[in-house]
């Protein structure tokens, strides 16, 4: 993990085993809420545990994994397998220094690949599944574009990750309905009905469909049995919050309000995978380019992440009676 | 609002009938943080009037709940509407012989049904969560600032069933004004 390193590709073969994989995908409406420092550590932590886990920077024109796991910009990148230069995903990963945890980087380099087409993402997808790991976890770029949600949507695990503060919560709203709307339109039967999710996704639209609920029982005067369609798909999408940078029990708490008021004001079935501690630590870390979970002092939120990594790969997830 | 808002003081506090006085006192905690002043996970989700709403509800639901002969009195008092919790996701019953208005319905028409129920157009915007702007627009009969006829219809319905008009016969009968234009 020095400055001279070597960028040793990993040996990820395609895999043989019909398991299928367990792709991970961290989101989050907001910039700089600390997205793919926990991605680094959620996959430090999976590796730690004897996983086999390959990082995909998914955050194309804005990749930076690489610079949280200390390393620097790998020679291939993401960018190289979308444009074809290089065949295969597998040369493009490279090893992290950590056992078993090896990464694919982003196009930082490469304007277009931020706008990288339908045909493209689904070969991207396709590809990481076929991974001979047991989780792909990817770290996705700020905002809402149908790039970010493609991957989120297409994830076995959407993680949503918020801080504490309005701007990140609202975001992170923002968020979740963008991409539970994307799905929906894509389920959408009838051109009546797709004009419906269509009008939904205007948030100033006039027919005053402000929520998934709204939008429910505008589809169910219109089409009860359109409507059973999306209410299954609705039931379906289960994005998973994480709390990041809490500090004290009340900040924490706020990842089980999300959870309620997701379900009661939006029908949306979100869960808690946990929250992570606020600690100077993790910043010392970052500025020198090493991850929180190698310093002594960084024994709390890196306690944090280990729960959170362990919970989610036992599918289990925080949930009090009253959510 | 939401629906859940408008159920039983128990699915206010998301409790079961049988709650402890312990479960109503953690419940109450929990969704009184949750309607809060400025609370993180309402704030950007609902309006200040839905919060505030939703506030006073759970703030009644716990008076309610929390003295035990005021509770016995809600559950001796709701126990045959027991079903109504179910109802809630079913569209509501039809009011007793909903009125039906003369042919063509026009927007002065139903100003004046309105204003003899003294029903108040911010009562139907909030109920029906239709902008108030649009409730005036058909009322004054300004048909070119109103949306596409699959949503009007809609917002007909939900304005004929708020004064006790015939929702479908309502809409239908306004629409037919608009499409012979």
């Amino acid at each position: 993990m020095s400055a001279a390193q070597s960028f040793a590709p990993a040996p990820l073969l395609p895999s043989t085993s019909p398991a299928p994989r367990r792709i991970w995908s961290i989101g989050g409406g907001k910039g700089g809420i600390g997205k793919s420092l926990l991605a680094a550590s959620l996959g430090a932590h999976l590796a730690r545990m004897g996983k086999r886990v390959v990082l995909v920077d998914a955050d194309l024109g804005g990749a930076n994994l690489h610079t949280c796991l200390g390393l620097s910009g790998p020679p291939l990148t993401l960018g190289d397998f979308i444009t074809r230069r290089v065949e295969r995903i597998e040369d493009v990963a490279v090893e992290t220094g950590r056992p078993g945890l090896s990464l694919i980087s982003g196009a930082s380099d490469f304007l277009s690949a931020a706008n990288i087409n339908y045909a493209q993402k689904v070969r991207v997808l396709n590809r990481i599944k076929g991974l001979a790991v047991d989780v792909v976890l990817m770290d996705l770029g700020a905002g809402t574009a149908y790039n970010i949600i493609d991957f989120f949507l297409a994830s076995d695990v959407s993680l949503l990750v918020v801080v504490p503060e309005p701007t990140s919560i609202e975001n992170g709203y923002r968020f979740i309905k963008s991409a539970l709307y994307r799905r929906l339109r894509r389920a959408a039967v009838g051109e009546d009905v797709r004009r419906i999710v269509d009008c939904a996704l205007d948030a100033r639209n006039p027919s005053g469909i402000r929520t998934p609920l709204d939008l429910m029982t505008a589809v169910e005067r219109e089409d009860p049995a359109a409507a059973d369609v999306l209410r299954r798909e609705l039931h379906a999408y289960q994005p998973r919050f994480i709390v990041n940078q809490v500090r004290g029990e009340a900040d924490a708490a706020i990842g089980h309000q999300l959870v309620t008021a997701c379900a009661r004001h939006l029908g949306i079935r979100a869960t808690y995978a946990g929250s992570v501690r606020y600690d100077d630590a993790v910043w010392r870390a970052v500025r020198q380019r090493r991850l929180f979970l190698d310093d002594r002092d960084g024994a709390r939120p890196s306690e944090d992440v280990h729960k959170i990594a362990a919970g989610l790969l036992e599918a289990e997830t925080l949930t009090l009676p009253w959510s | 609002m939401t629906e859940i808002l408008r159920g039983t003081h128990y699915d206010v506090l998301g409790l079961e009938r049988s709650a402890s006085s312990d479960e109503v006192e953690e419940a109450y905690k929990r969704y009184e943080a949750l309607y809060g002043d400025g609370a993180l996970a309402t704030y950007s989700l609902l309006e200040p009037e839905e919060v505030r709403v939703a506030h006073a509800r759970v703030d009644e639901a716990y008076r309610v709940l929390r003295d035990p002969e005021r509770r016995r009195d809600y559950d001796a008092r709701t126990h045959e509407a027991e079903r109504p919790a179910a109802e809630t996701l079913e569209p509501p019953p039809p009011r007793p012989d909903p009125r039906v208005l003369p042919e063509p319905v026009t927007g002065p028409d139903l100003r004046r049904v309105r204003e003899e129920r003294g029903v108040g157009l911010k009562e139907i915007a909030f109920a029906s969560k239709i902008g108030i702007r649009f409730l005036e627009y058909i009322e004054a009969d300004r048909h070119g600032e109103l949306p596409a006829a699959v949503y009007l219809r809609g917002f007909l319905q939900e304005y004929a069933r708020a004064v006790g008009l015939d929702p479908q016969r309502t809409a239908g009968s306004y629409l037919s004004r608009l499409t012979r234009r």
